[in-house]
């Protein structure tokens, strides 16, 4: 019997049949669920590979801080018996100026912006090309909930949580054909929508602002935020600026292309706002 | 039998690395700019050494790893893969399954053949993923990695099965010395 079911051909294109069937027959829910349960096959190796992560860059901190060639260190007479050049100094100086100025950036925008937010760590992304979709380490059991606003750690709008699971969820991001939001014009307030680029580009950067009023004045570089209509995204988050625009093919409408301020294919970490 | 269920072992092993690899290593997609899928290389490979049950399965765990790390539909996956899969299988004893060349044409067939039939059945239930003239690029070079996939794939899986298997006993195989008549000087 055994050696039926194994060598039996039509046993096997019976059995791949019957479960595509199922799985195209079956409730959206239960395959939500489905999908959610064997994507948890992952979480192992997940895990390790993130610990691994964690490890390497704490080893590569040490490293670095064990290095005998920092003008730092040699100020403080610990390494080495030669000098430190005041090139050496000025460049070792501008570094760390640079640093404390992402830091206190980093802690100003904290400060200032009115909603509650989580940082978390970016681990995985969507395999296929034609879908835009990063995985973060949080979910439901972190008070992560369907359709909350990601941002980068910088404050610049990145996409929205569009799957949660207990451990992990999904986040959709701008540029993407299930991501669409209202956006305007920061200068004008002309407002318009943000869609997916109409032609693939290599550049995930590249979105589309489109139905904005043909009246409008743009020229590039000016700055898109999102316009907080929809409910979906608080207003004000930074999106990206203005590359070109032109006149829709029927004519009533005006489309722009819009460079992200976010670079979505090195994402990290991001912010997930909780409250807003 | 048991070297069978040591290279099916080995194969869903490696399909399950390779698609938490796919999905969680983002150096490909920072160096070329996509993100392969060999995928297809490994269910051609399936096909050139093991059963069709064993294909199936292959191509049933395969696509539902893939398509649970995605936004397709659950089991979209399954059924381009496994149609790569099953071609090879069907027609494996009229190829030269052992030639690198023969390995390397059958790849880049089915790296050619699963995003396509992926793209169509997704338009069939209706989903809209991004397309663009630009993709023809990345389809193209996915499917000559695939490829150079597929002899490595069935290199490695040759090796598991040596490190795996007992030898075959084939006592009728010649040379076979209990067989051989020695002719004495007389």
């Amino acid at each position: 019997m055994k050696g039926f079911f194994y060598k039996s051909q039509q046993t096997a294109v019976g059995a791949v049949l019957l479960t595509v069937l199922l799985l195209l027959v079956m409730p959206e829910s239960a395959r939500a669920r489905l999908k959610s349960a064997i994507g948890g096959l992952f979480l192992p190796l997940i895990g390790i590979s993130t610990t691994g992560q964690v490890a390497l860059e704490s080893i590569g901190q040490l490293g670095a801080s064990g290095s005998e060639s920092s003008p730092t260190k040699q100020v403080l007479g610990q390494a080495s018996d030669v000098p430190p050049s005041l090139a050496d100094l000025q460049m070792e100086n501008a570094r760390l100026r640079e640093e404390i100025n992402q830091f206190r950036d980093a802690n100003d925008w904290e400060r200032r912006i009115p909603w509650e937010s989580k940082l978390v760590r970016v681990v995985g992304r969507d395999p296929f090309n034609w879908w835009r979709r990063i995985k973060i380490n949080l979910g439901s059991n972190k008070g992560i909930r369907f359709n909350q606003p990601v941002i980068s750690a910088k404050g610049n709008l990145v996409g929205r949580v569009s799957e949660v699971g207990p451990l992990t969820s999904w986040v959709v991001l701008a540029g993407d054909p299930n991501c669409r939001f209202s956006a305007l014009i920061k200068e004008s307030r002309s407002q318009g929508g943000i869609v997916s680029p109409r032609q693939y580009s290599s550049d995930p950067r590249v979105v589309e602002l489109t139905y904005l009023p043909n009246d409008v004045e743009l020229r590039p570089g000016q700055a898109v935020v999102t316009s907080g209509l929809g409910g979906g995204f608080p207003k004000e988050i930074p999106v990206g600026q203005v590359v070109d625009s032109r006149v829709s093919k029927d004519g009533l409408y005006v489309e722009a292309r819009i460079k992200l301020h976010a670079n979505l294919n090195q994402l990290e970490t991001v912010r997930v706002l909780t409250r807003y | 039998m048991t070297g069978r269920i040591n290279k099916t072992l080995g194969l869903l092993i490696g399909a399950y690395l390779l698609v938490f690899l796919q999905s969680h290593w983002q150096g490909p997609r920072l160096w070329l700019g996509f993100q392969p899928d060999l995928t297809p290389a490994l269910l051609v490979c399936a096909g050139l050494t093991l059963h069709a049950g064993h294909v199936s399965t292959s191509a049933m765990l395969t696509g539902l790893w893939l398509d649970s790390l995605s936004a397709n539909p659950l089991g979209l996956s399954v059924l381009p893969l496994f149609i790569a899969g099953w071609a090879v299988f069907t027609f494996r004893d009229l190829i030269m399954r052992d030639e690198l060349v023969a390995q390397f044409y059958l790849g880049t067939a089915a790296g050619a053949a699963v995003p396509l039939l992926q793209v169509w059945l997704l338009w069939l239930v209706g989903a809209s993923p991004l397309f663009g003239w630009e993709m023809g690029v990345w389809w193209l070079i996915n499917a000559l990695f695939c490829g150079v996939a597929v002899p490595v794939f069935a290199k490695f899986v040759k090796l598991l099965d040596r490190w795996f298997s007992h030898p075959l006993h084939e006592p009728n195989s010649w040379p076979n010395e209990n067989r051989q008549i020695v002719r004495g000087k007389h």
